[in-house]
């Protein structure tokens, strides 16, 4: 796991929302074919740090190397361009878009008639049914239906199955079996892994320490926007990252008193 | 039953509300009328109309999709005829007329920028410039109207730019040419919207931004680009309108936004953004204009026009949200 460069690596990184601080120095290595889970309370900070990887937040201070390129433009669409799918927890769909359109939105595939591009509803169609079939989407549902028209698991597989389906570099997990059935959970998490094996850069965000311990192979913790842990889940037990995660928030707050 | 039938019928195109409304009021003005309304050289003075309402409503109802609004599109209307009717008796027609809807969109991205880059309400931005062009309007003539020389006004240029109808055949007094760029700008902003990715991106910016520009969608760009067209389109209003009646003054388009934006929400747009229906814009332009040349035919006085008008669009806006609301349940 520890080849020449990192996939990813965060350096220092400092996030300010006006004066809120809400990532401190937090530097973190991201590898090619390896699993990280991203553990953390509500508010650690987790989700904030995967919104600048996937080019939402532009970080106040601190670096941060794709592929050891110094990142200096952040925006989604590089971030989507350089093989970087994101998952998130509550935004990525568009309720008043179709499924299909909803799937390939920002890449949408192209028919040229006399120059001019031209939305492939053929291959939209049936490549975003393929997945809403594979992950289980309620048989009446079709990729004509609006989103709105789906629940909070459906939605949810078709965000997976959005990023699972294209080549990708790094694959992230925001909360990715909030909403979902335990069959679908054990779903997702079969094809985390399987990312994983494929080579890929898969983070996955839980506050479920026992679950990710199980798929991952690192586990970094964040509390109240610092890093606190970052180790390999063969050298720690479950229990004791746990218990690292009290002890953080036990910290914080007597920091904060 | 024909209910189950008719159900997600209306719940997929918002625009069947405006489409009864439109055939209800038909049918009662020419009921009503004893043949004043509906007589062919009136319905060829409603479709002039239309044409040039419908053109800034087009534009308009771009602007709502994404979520934004521009309430300055009369203003826009009125700088564009005024400059295309002061460079036509100057330069080519066409070329005054391409001037003239350059100006537009240079209105549309000075409202576009602005919204983008400053995160100000558009509601804001255009009121400015509402006012502003409005203005500028009336501080350039001055009080006076520009105008084209009767005898000036033939040729093809002058033709083609709403200067004359076609298609008149015997009692029938034709179609504006205006109407014809109506249809052109119908089907190619149709075209745009729901086969080209521009309009996903902007349906999509409407619907949710946040998701828009997570998915790597240049929301700033979407939106100025909307903007754009409809300040050109505006403009391009503004000149049909002007080639029809040769001449203008500074209050040219005045309230006309208003009567767009009406027209947006009676054809099933909604102003959150999302969702929009082209064709159902165009006929709320219509039922506004039929609407108005009733109040005219049936010479109800001035005064009373925008009242009345307000009320019949508060009451088809109510119907329509009634057909929808009925329409969800189950």
């Amino acid at each position: 796991m520890s080849d020449a460069h990192p996939l990813i690596q965060v350096k220092n990184l400092d996030l300010y929302f006006g004066s809120f601080h809400a990532l401190k120095d937090v530097s973190v290595d991201f590898h090619a074919g390896e699993l990280v889970g991203l553990v953390g309370d509500n508010g650690a900070g987790k989700t904030t740090l995967i919104r600048v990887l996937c080019g939402i937040h532009k970080p106040s201070k601190g670096e941060v190397y794709f592929d050891g390129e110094l990142v200096t433009e952040f925006h989604p669409k590089l971030a989507i361009d350089q093989g970087i799918e994101t998952i998130q927890q509550s935004v990525g769909l568009c309720d008043n878009l179709s499924i299909a359109r909803n799937f390939y939105l920002g890449r949408e595939p192209m028919k040229k008639i006399v120059g001019i591009p031209f939305l492939d509803f053929k291959q939209m169609r049936s490549m975003s049914t393929k997945v809403i079939r594979a992950f289980g989407l309620r048989d009446n549902v079709s990729a004509d239906d609006e989103v709105e028209r789906l629940s909070g698991g459906e939605r949810q597989s078709v965000k997976i199955g959005r990023a699972v389906e294209f080549k990708n570099r790094v694959v992230i997990m925001d909360e990715p079996t909030n909403h979902l059935s335990v069959r679908e959970r054990e779903h997702v998490n079969e094809l985390a892994v399987q990312l994983k094996e494929q080579g890929l850069l898969v983070i996955y965000i839980t506050h479920d320490i026992f679950q990710v311990h199980k798929l991952a192979d690192r586990v970094v913790i964040m509390e109240n926007g610092e890093k606190i842990e970052d180790a390999s889940t063969d050298s720690m037990t479950a229990e004791q990252l746990e218990e690292v995660i009290r002890q953080g928030g036990r910290l914080v707050e007597k920091m904060g008193s | 039953m024909a209910d189950a039938a008719f159900k997600p019928l209306v719940r997929k195109h918002s625009e069947i509300g405006i489409f009864l409304i439109a055939i209800l009021l038909i049918v009662f003005f020419a009921a009503t009328s004893e043949g004043r309304w509906n007589n062919s050289y009136n319905i060829s003075t409603i479709l002039q109309i239309t044409a040039t309402l419908g053109l800034m409503t087009l534009g308009v109802a771009l602007v709502v999709g994404t979520g934004e609004i521009d309430i300055s599109v009369g203003s826009t209307f009125g700088m564009s005829a005024l400059i295309y009717l002061f460079l036509a008796v100057r330069v080519d027609p066409f070329i005054a007329a391409t001037a003239a809807v350059c100006v537009g969109a240079l209105i549309g991205a000075f409202n576009g920028y602005l919204v983008t880059k400053t995160g100000t309400p558009s509601l804001i931005i255009t009121l400015g410039s509402l006012m502003i062009f409005r203005g500028l309007a009336i501080a350039l003539t001055s009080g006076f109207a520009f105008s084209i020389p009767y005898k000036e006004r033939g040729g093809f240029s002058y033709f083609i730019l709403g200067g004359d109808n076609m298609f008149n055949f015997g009692t029938f007094a034709g179609v504006n040419t205006g109407f014809l760029w109506l249809i052109f700008a119908l089907v190619v902003l149709t075209v745009v919207l729901k086969l080209m990715p521009y309009g996903n991106h902007l349906l999509a910016v409407g619907g949710s931004s946040e998701s828009a520009h997570s998915r790597g969608i240049r929301v700033d760009r979407v939106k100025l680009k909307a903007f754009i067209i409809c300040g050109a389109l505006a403009g391009l209003g503004g000149v049909l309108e002007a080639g029809k009646l040769g001449s203008a003054d500074g209050s040219m388009g005045r309230l006309m936004e208003l009567q767009a934006i009406a027209s947006c929400v009676l054809g099933g747009c909604l102003l959150a953004g999302g969702r929009i229906s082209l064709i159902g814009a165009l006929m709320g332009a219509f039922v506004l204009s039929s609407i108005q040349s009733y109040l005219v035919v049936m010479a109800v006085r001035p005064q009373w026009f925008m009242v009345l008008l307000g009320i019949i669009v508060v009451f088809a806006a109510l119907g329509d949200k009634k057909l929808r609301h009925w329409a969800h349940k189950h």
